[in-house]
């Protein structure tokens, strides 16, 4: 699914914030990534969600190197990645519809199917009656789940959250993580930015940890066993 | 009494109608833009029609010039002593005779003195008695049927034995002249147009770039969520040919009206030198396609413009 391959990242000519990063993302796998302020875990995920080339190394997506591909296959890849931002971009003068419709118009996905699937998310994550209203109005954690319910409303086969659920409280952000297990049961790769212990307790799943632009990935103490168990 | 009267603005809540992707709608400049568009399509108007009044002039002057030429019996015989009227008279029905017998020659006629007072009066005025007595040449008019520079060399020699000084005189000399200025003009409002299309093509990408770096983190989303080069550039087509439209629509109809005001103004005194100032249909069409074509250039600048920016995306 993902492949690094000694990849680095410098901004302009200052020091690598990413230096030697290798590692391999099995399809339907699920990663929490973590590490302190600063240590490049945004840089990580853009390179992941191909916002940025690296300076160095390789980088396979979907089994194509990323490095040779042309525009209009690069963009194919990024139309199966789903991206929950930390800031949220959303569009500021669409509407929560028409936020999370993005998606689905940009795959090309028929204006009927767009209106039934964006109204029946945006009712599951609790906004069905904020459909017509733009961000300005939303809060902080309303935002964030029309973000959420934009990174996922296309079934994305990659998904890479940087802090979902930063903004939410304990109620809806369990209802948001159990969202993106039920993704990861159907399939989706899912890759999610966090600083949170106690939802990396919660939800027992490998963790990218990332230090001073090096990468190491750890597998909590009952995770293989779980897995061993799930396996026979 | 109702809270929100029909006409309130429900602020922080969308129209519910599609939206585009990037408000570039919104964007401010788009009245200029317009205003723009309009004045380039007016003086594209004005140069188009220009044109078509110099070819009409030009077709003017030289259809009524094909296949004729005018004989002069000078004044002055070779030795410089003058003939007289009877003399050029009948030196003139010679050449009439002569001419007529030919079976190239559809139509000879000998110019008589009123005629030539006539050509002259604009220079001489109307007082014919203070020119009575001055030594005037006899013209002789004559239609070609065909001709070519043999048969005119033959004819010439021809000629020559009836009056050895004669001049014939088709008019190749200031009509050339005249085509050759025409030409020129007509080449002018081509470069004019040219000009005009080059500076609508710069204005539209200039604005088309600022909108692209005022909305960039937003075109930087749509790229980022797979949206291909194409879906992102067809939203600045789609906006800067809704100005062109609107610019090029306006610029057109104001250049009809100045256009109308001109035949009108024209229409009774242009009679004989110019012509009358008319388009016919194919030239009303021509200047409604204007506005297409402003459209297009609109469309095409602003996909290339995008594309070009897009281009430095990863």
């Amino acid at each position: 699914m993902i492949k690094f391959e000694h990849v680095g990242l410098r901004y302009g000519v200052g020091p690598e914030v990413l230096s030697d990063i290798s590692f391999i993302l099995e399809p339907g796998s699920f990663h929490f990534l973590s590490g302190p302020s600063g240590a490049g875990k945004t840089s990580l995920m853009n390179l992941m969600y191909l916002g940025r080339k690296p300076t160095r190394g390789l980088i396979s997506m979907f089994e194509q190197n990323i490095n040779d591909l042309e525009r209009a296959k690069l963009a194919r890849i990024r139309r199966r990645i789903g991206v929950v931002f930390q800031e949220f971009r959303l569009l500021p003068h669409l509407s929560s519809f028409d936020n999370v419709a993005l998606s689905l118009r940009i795959l090309g996905r028929p204006e009927r199917e767009i209106r039934n699937n964006v109204n029946e998310l945006l009712e599951w994550v609790g906004l069905g009656d904020y459909v017509h209203a733009l961000p300005e109005t939303l809060s902080g954690g309303q935002q964030q789940r029309v973000a959420i319910a934009r990174a996922v409303i296309g079934r994305p086969k990659l998904l890479l959250a940087d802090e979902p659920t930063g903004n939410l409280d304990d109620e809806i952000g369990l209802r948001l993580m159990n969202l993106f297990d039920q993704l990861h049961r159907m399939g989706t790769t899912i890759v999610i930015a966090t600083h949170s212990q106690h939802m990396m307790e919660k939800f027992n799943h490998p963790r990218m940890i990332l230090e001073a632009g090096s990468l190491r990935i750890e597998a909590p103490n009952n995770w293989v066993q779980q897995n061993i168990a799930e396996v026979f | 009494m109702p809270f929100f009267l029909p006409g309130d603005k429900k602020l922080g809540v969308s129209t519910g109608r599609r939206q585009y992707d990037l408000p570039l709608n919104k964007s401010a400049g788009a009245g200029f833009l317009v205003l723009l568009i309009a004045l380039m399509t007016f003086l594209g108007v004005m140069a188009l029609a220009g044109s078509f009044a110099l070819s009409s002039l030009a077709y003017h002057w030289t259809s009524g010039l094909e296949n004729k030429m005018t004989i002069e019996i000078p004044a002055e015989r070779p030795n410089n002593s003058l003939r007289g009227q009877d003399d050029i008279k009948k030196l003139a029905r010679q050449v009439e005779t002569h001419l007529r017998a030919q079976n190239f020659i559809r139509d000879v006629k000998v110019l008589g003195q009123s005629d030539v007072m006539a050509l002259l009066s604009p220079w001489l005025g109307e007082d014919t008695a203070a020119v009575t007595d001055m030594p005037l040449p006899g013209l002789v008019s004559v239609d070609f049927n065909t001709m070519n520079d043999e048969l005119f060399a033959e004819m010439r020699a021809d000629l020559e034995k009836i009056v050895p000084n004669i001049v014939l005189d088709r008019h190749e000399s200031w009509l050339g002249d005249i085509l050759k200025l025409t030409g020129a003009l007509q080449f002018a409002t081509l470069l004019i147009s040219l000009m005009i299309a080059a500076t609508t093509v710069i204005a539209i990408a200039g604005a088309v770039k600022s909108r692209i770096a005022i909305h960039l983190k937003d075109v930087e989303l749509l790229h980022l969520m797979g949206a291909s080069d194409r879906y992102i550039s067809r939203q600045f087509q789609r906006h800067a040919l809704i100005l062109a439209l609107q610019g090029a629509s306006a610029g057109t109809l104001a250049g009809a009206c100045v256009l109308g005001v001109i035949a009108l103004v024209t229409g009774d005194t242009a009679q004989s030198l110019l012509p009358e100032f008319r388009l016919d249909m194919m030239h009303i069409f021509t200047l409604a396609a204007l506005p297409a074509l402003a459209c297009l250039i609109a469309a095409m600048t602003a996909k290339i413009t995008v594309l070009r920016e897009l281009s430095l995306m990863p």
